[in-house]
């Protein structure tokens, strides 16, 4: 167990020398020139060449991934470009606002999509279970940014239930600006999570030791709540622990819509101005991210299910 | 070899039994048909043209009214079915050879190979795809073509993993061992013998992939990326957000519904032919 | 407006709640004026050297301030001294300037300084944020400002290793009040840069000090003094206590005295004891509240415009009643589509670029995207500066289809036959996206076939820079109130990678440039200006744009709330009447 621990985390490192690669390629190799970007209308030939060597574009391009690498592997990644404030303050700024939206729509949506799938599978195969199998999928095949549009005009323009954008920091001044976002958040994850986690339930109903159960003669109940929910709990934690750190990130659409100011309008901003230290801290930080979680799942796999033998 | 006739044969039986899986491959193919024809420029040619005064609602002469330039709604939702049903295929026809040929070399050889190719994808599985698609839509040059490769480059691990994980399982089985016995090379072992077997769950990620694809059209479109000089349901749903301010409501509903359709019809058939090929889950249900 | 009436009764809702409190913790203390303002997207920090946008050089001029600005009321706009005792004095025909610094002007309180007392503005000072506006380490991004105007700046830069204590012969402190500055060749637009947050006086000691965090620890001489930049969603702002005298100005243009803006006349600025600023990025948001009152000024949103003002009749009753004024900004600015003059299709082909301008429907843009308030532009000079001509009408910049069509089969393109399709580069948004499109449509009625690309400012940046595209769209605004700014545009010198990034190469119109540039202030300059600007409307090397109008509100109890091109400093003007501000407030 510990070993394999050890020699996963170990595995992080060529990913992450591959990540920073790829950031590398897209971003130093074949992506617009940032000095001519920042210098913007005033920019001449000689200032550029000028800027270029300041910020250490004029160098070899083995020594510009190193660079990458090595904030990698130091979370040093500088600072910003267009905004020269150090990176790390930039994001411990943006993470509030957005932990704010997408951890409540998380949890809610977790929640709901649990209870919902454990109330379709108690019944399933019959109307009800066809009718909300029918609603999720209708649900998933509308566009993202549909939902946004519409919950935005209707609910908080024309209705004025809600706040149409904006947002205030500190608990629990943001509550109002957050409440629609979390609200469209859920309803669009309602459907892919009660779809996930209802096969993840009819999987273990099918399985052997609750047809041993049912032949003891106990309720259905019984069998869904206590033994069916104990076991399909491991893959949908499993499910859970994967999409956290994609929360970090924030909801890129959500936040510029709503203008929350988080961390998935930084991202954006610094997408359209080319700010690139800040793009390779999102995109090394979401990586690490990524493959930590990925082991952790995997420690939790083997830890719950003792079926699963790890190598 | 009779037994994957046997199972395709059961599974279109199953299919037509289907009726509403049924309805939903008429209104593929339909859609496919008028993206054909629009690409032959038989159809909704001419929708740049204007047909009216701006921003009409639906009437008779205009049957979902006119944009803000007195351009024909209809023709425009028309002639995106052709940019969204591109952007399906071509996403599919570039992410599922990458992930099936990957996916079996992996699978197949095992060892380094596999060690390479697993690492390949794990790297590229822990970049954000958002930020993958922005990153290189930046590169190229705004289109339709980089649309279709920036969804095709970037959808294929999931694919990938699957088919790496299935034929790892049948490399071993008695007759790919049997084909080795026979003096059968590898492509012949991994092309002829072991694929037909997980062509199934090519199909049932096609359908899925081809919808995911339309649906990231339209956030390209809000992002700026997309399609640039025709019209496509992402852009009719961006200028939405203007329009409804002004209760217009035509652009979004029309090119909303188009989508929908498409979309809705694509995940039924996508469930159908799961429940219809997937042999796992194959007794479970009926 | 259903939608209008249902959000003012949720504010009228909110806002008696609101108001009650508000106006109590008013009272408490002590009928203390606080300004609420708003900026429009995040503030990047208060270094003066990076101040290159609006907002930053908004917020930079609250607490920094530099040797001349512009006077507040008057107009044309005219240069004042702010840090200078008085405008400098010229010699040398015109290459050097003498300047006098004010005495007993002190920086704000700071940890930088000893016992973390503020200490005196010298010349010394001046000179060290010149050079270090000229240091490469810095990249200053209001270097273009003086680079090659200055002797020796630019030979300090290449081989000074950003060594201050070096002289630099263009740079001379004359003795603790007096600096002169030497001009390598004349520039008769150098004053302006001293109005320019660029150029604001920093203290050595807190760059020192601070190091690269010298972005969040403005220390300054400003009216205003904020505590460590956080980089919240709020900047908030103190009077300084220590400020020195400055007054009000009693006089201003006409008409100004009817607007009450003379009232504050001799008065000791600044007038209100705190400011602050919200960073509001949607415009929904800053709408709702400034309907709340809790923002004293905005612009107004565009899908608005139709419920707060009336044609031709200004603000509608229901805003009249709630005391809000309207004013009206028109733009030192001008929008364009470029043509790539070094592409072979618009090098020396007037009459294609003629055709495709007079093809354009401009009044159709400004009814659609501007609300039909601003103005078409006849040539590149936007109003109210020297060298526009007023009532001037070119001859192919309004819609003419029969001529267009003329003019194309004449380039040797009957019907647009044997013209490849145009890439024309935009920056994206939906709005600009919807222009462009426009564009797209008229050109087809002559049979023009154009390909919008919609590219992010960064990529725009690259092909313009690297002359691969073939039209594309930006805009200009003035730097400083001279034409010269706008002309330079087209300069074959200021090619791309430079401010000419439609590579326009014209050797009449060059030698008319050379000759206005070294020109002062006059009306032979004035009239050299006016025949460029014929020149251009029938040159097209653009097909031009609008100058932008847009409307500003405010409520009644903002006073002196007069509308500048150049906002920088402003703010000490600024004033808040807080018993009016108690009654309006009800009437939300």
């Amino acid at each position: 167990m510990l070993q394999y621990s050890i020699r996963r985390l170990l595995y992080i490192i060529p990913v992450l020398l591959g990540v920073c690669f790829i950031v590398f390629f897209l971003f130093n190799v074949v992506a617009t020139d940032p000095a001519a970007q920042q210098l913007g209308k005033h920019a001449t030939a000689s200032s550029i060449v000028e800027l270029r060597k300041e910020l250490g574009l004029d160098r070899s391009y083995f020594v510009q991934y190193l660079d990458i690498v090595k904030s990698a592997f130091t979370f040093d990644f500088g600072r910003s470009w267009s905004s020269h404030q150090k990176i790390s303050d930039i994001l411990m700024n943006k993470a509030g606002a957005s932990l704010s939206l997408t951890i409540p729509a998380f949890i809610i949506s977790m929640f709901l999509g649990i209870s919902l799938s454990l109330f379709v599978a108690f019944y399933r195969g019959r109307l009800i279970d066809y009718a909300t199998m029918l609603i999720c999928i209708a649900m998933m095949s509308i566009s993202y940014l549909v939902y946004i549009i519409v919950f935005q005009y209707v609910l908080a323009y024309e209705w004025g239930l809600f706040e149409v954008s904006g947002y205030e920091s500190g608990f629990p001044a943001f509550i109002p600006y957050v409440a629609l976002p979390i609200l469209i958040s859920v309803v669009t994850s309602l459907g892919p999570d009660i779809r996930f986690f209802r096969t993840i339930m009819l999987d273990e109903i099918y399985q052997d030791y609750v047809r041993t159960a049912r032949a003891k003669g106990l309720s259905e109940k019984v069998i869904l709540f206590k033994h069916v929910l104990r076991n399909a709990l491991v893959p949908i934690i499993t499910y859970i622990i994967i999409q956290l750190p994609f929360l970090i990130l924030g909801a890129l659409l959500l936040e510029s819509f709503f203008d929350i100011p988080g961390l998935g309008g930084e991202l954006l901003r610094a997408l359209n101005s080319s700010d690139f230290p800040v793009i390779k801290a999102f995109t090394v930080l979401t990586a690490i991210a990524y493959m930590v979680f990925s082991l952790v799942t995997d420690i939790f796999y083997a830890l719950a299910d003792p079926r699963i033998k790890l190598q | 070899m009779e037994k994957e006739y046997s199972l395709w044969a059961d599974a279109f039986r199953r299919l037509a039994k289907n009726k509403i899986a049924l309805v939903s491959l008429v209104i593929v193919i339909v859609y496919a048909a008028i993206a054909l024809l629009v690409t032959f420029g038989l159809l909704a040619d001419d929708w740049a043209q204007e047909v009216g005064p701006a921003n009409v609602a639906p009437a008779a002469d205009y049957l979902l009214g006119t944009d803000f330039l007195g351009r024909d709604v209809l023709k425009k939702v028309i002639y995106g079915t052709q940019v969204a049903m591109t952007v399906g295929f071509f996403s599919c026809a570039i992410a599922i050879p990458i992930g099936v040929t990957l996916g079996a070399i992996a699978g197949y050889f095992g060892g380094i190979v596999d060690d390479a190719i697993v690492w390949f994808y794990t790297t590229f599985a822990s970049i954000p795809y958002l930020m993958m698609i922005i990153a290189i839509a930046y590169v190229m040059e705004r289109g339709l073509k980089t649309m279709c490769i920036v969804l095709g480059v970037t959808s294929w691990v999931g694919l990938c993993r699957l088919v790496r994980g299935e034929v790892i399982k049948h490399r071993n089985r008695d007759y790919v061992q049997a084909v080795t016995a026979l003096g059968g090379g590898h492509s012949k072992k991994i092309f002829t013998h072991i694929l037909p077997n997980v062509f199934h769950l090519v199909i049932i990620n096609a359908s899925l992939r081809f919808q995911s694809a339309i649906k990231s059209e339209v956030i390209l479109s809000y992002l700026g990326l997309g399609v640039q000089n025709v019209p496509s349901w992402g852009k009719m749903i961006d200028d939405a957000k203007q329009d409804l301010m002004q209760d217009r409501w035509w652009q979004l509903v029309g090119a909303s519904f188009a989508m929908f359709l498409i979309v809705l019809a694509l995940n039924i058939l996508g469930d159908a032919l799961r429940d219809a090929l997937d042999p796992k889950l194959k007794g479970q249900e009926s | 407006m259903k939608n209008l009436i249902f959000i003012l009764v949720l504010s009228i809702f909110s806002c008696t709640k609101n108001s009650s409190t508000s106006s109590t913790a008013g009272a408490a203390a002590g009928g203390e004026k606080v300004l609420n303002l708003v900026v429009t997207a995040d503030v990047k920090g208060f270094d003066p050297n990076q101040a290159s946008d609006l907002y930053a050089g908004n917020e930079v001029a609250r607490v920094y301030e530099g040797l001349l600005q512009f006077h507040y009321l008057k107009r044309p706009y005219q240069l004042e001294p702010n840090l200078a005792d008085g405008m400098p004095t010229v010699g040398d025909g015109g290459l050097s300037y003498t300047f006098k610094l004010k005495k007993g002007v002190m920086f704000h309180d700071d940890a930088c300084f000893p016992n973390g007392k503020g200490r005196e503005l010298t010349a010394e000072d001046i000179a060290y944020s010149i050079k270090r506006m000229g240091d490469p380490k810095e990249q200053s991004k209001g270097w273009w400002l003086i680079e090659g105007k200055i002797a020796g700046l630019d030979d300090w830069r290449k081989n000074g290793n950003s060594d201050y204590t070096k002289e630099i012969a263009g740079i001379k402190v004359i003795d603790k009040h007096t600096i002169k500055f030497t001009l390598s060749r004349p520039f008769p637009q150098f004053l302006y840069a001293f109005a320019m947050p660029f150029t604001y006086a920093v203290a050595k000691e807190a760059v020192t000090k601070y190091g690269k965090e010298f972005v969040n620890h403005p220390v300054g001489t400003g009216p205003f003094i904020t505590g460590k930049y956080n980089q919240g969603n709020q900047i908030v702002y103190t009077k300084n206590p220590n400020y020195r005298t400055v007054t009000y100005p009693s006089e201003g243009e006409s008409g100004d005295s009817a607007k009450g803006f003379l009232k504050a006349a001799g008065q000791k600025l600044p007038l209100v004891d705190k400011i602050v600023v919200k960073i509001m990025k949607e415009e929904q948001t800053r709408w709702l509240n400034f309907l709340k009152g809790n923002l004293d000024a905005m612009g107004i949103p565009t899908e608005q415009f139709t419920n707060v003002m009336v044609p031709g009749k200004g603000l509608s009753d229901k805003f009249k009643k709630m005391g809000v004024m309207e004013r009206k900004s028109v733009g030192l600015d001008v929008t364009y589509t470029a043509f790539n003059h070094e592409h072979e299709l618009f090098k020396n082909n007037v009459k294609l670029r003629q055709a495709m301008s007079l093809a354009q429907d401009r009044d159709m843009v400004n009814k659609k995207f501007y609300q039909g308030i601003s103005i078409p532009a006849q040539s590149i000079t936007p109003p109210n500066i020297a060298g526009h001509i007023d009532g001037f009408v070119g001859q192919y910049q309004n819609l003419n289809i029969v001529k267009a069509k003329e003019l194309l089969s004449e380039a040797g393109f009957p019907e647009g036959k044997g013209l490849p399709e145009i890439t024309l580069h935009y920056t994206y948004n939906t709005k600009s996206r919807q222009i462009a499109e426009v564009f797209q449509q008229n050109m087809s009625k002559i049979g023009v076939k154009i390909k919008p690309v919609g590219v992010t400012w960064p990529e725009l940046m690259k092909v313009v820079n690297t002359k691969q595209s073939m039209m594309f769209s930006m805009a200009w605004g003035a730097d400083y109130p001279d034409a010269e700014n706008f002309l330079q545009l087209l300069y074959s010198k200021n090619s791309a990678p430079g401010a000419n990034g439609s590579n326009y190469s014209d050797p009449e119109y060059d030698a008319m440039f050379v000759k206005a540039s070294m020109m002062e202030d006059s009306p032979e300059r004035t009239a050299l200006y006016e025949k460029m600007y014929k020149y251009v409307s029938e040159k097209v090397p653009w097909i031009l744009g609008f100058h932008r109008v847009g409307y500003g509100l405010s409520h009644g109890w903002f006073k002196n709330y007069k509308f500048t091109e150049f906002n920088h400093g402003v703010a000490k003007y600024y004033d808040i009447d807080n018993a009016a501000k108690g009654e309006l407030k009800t009437k939300l």
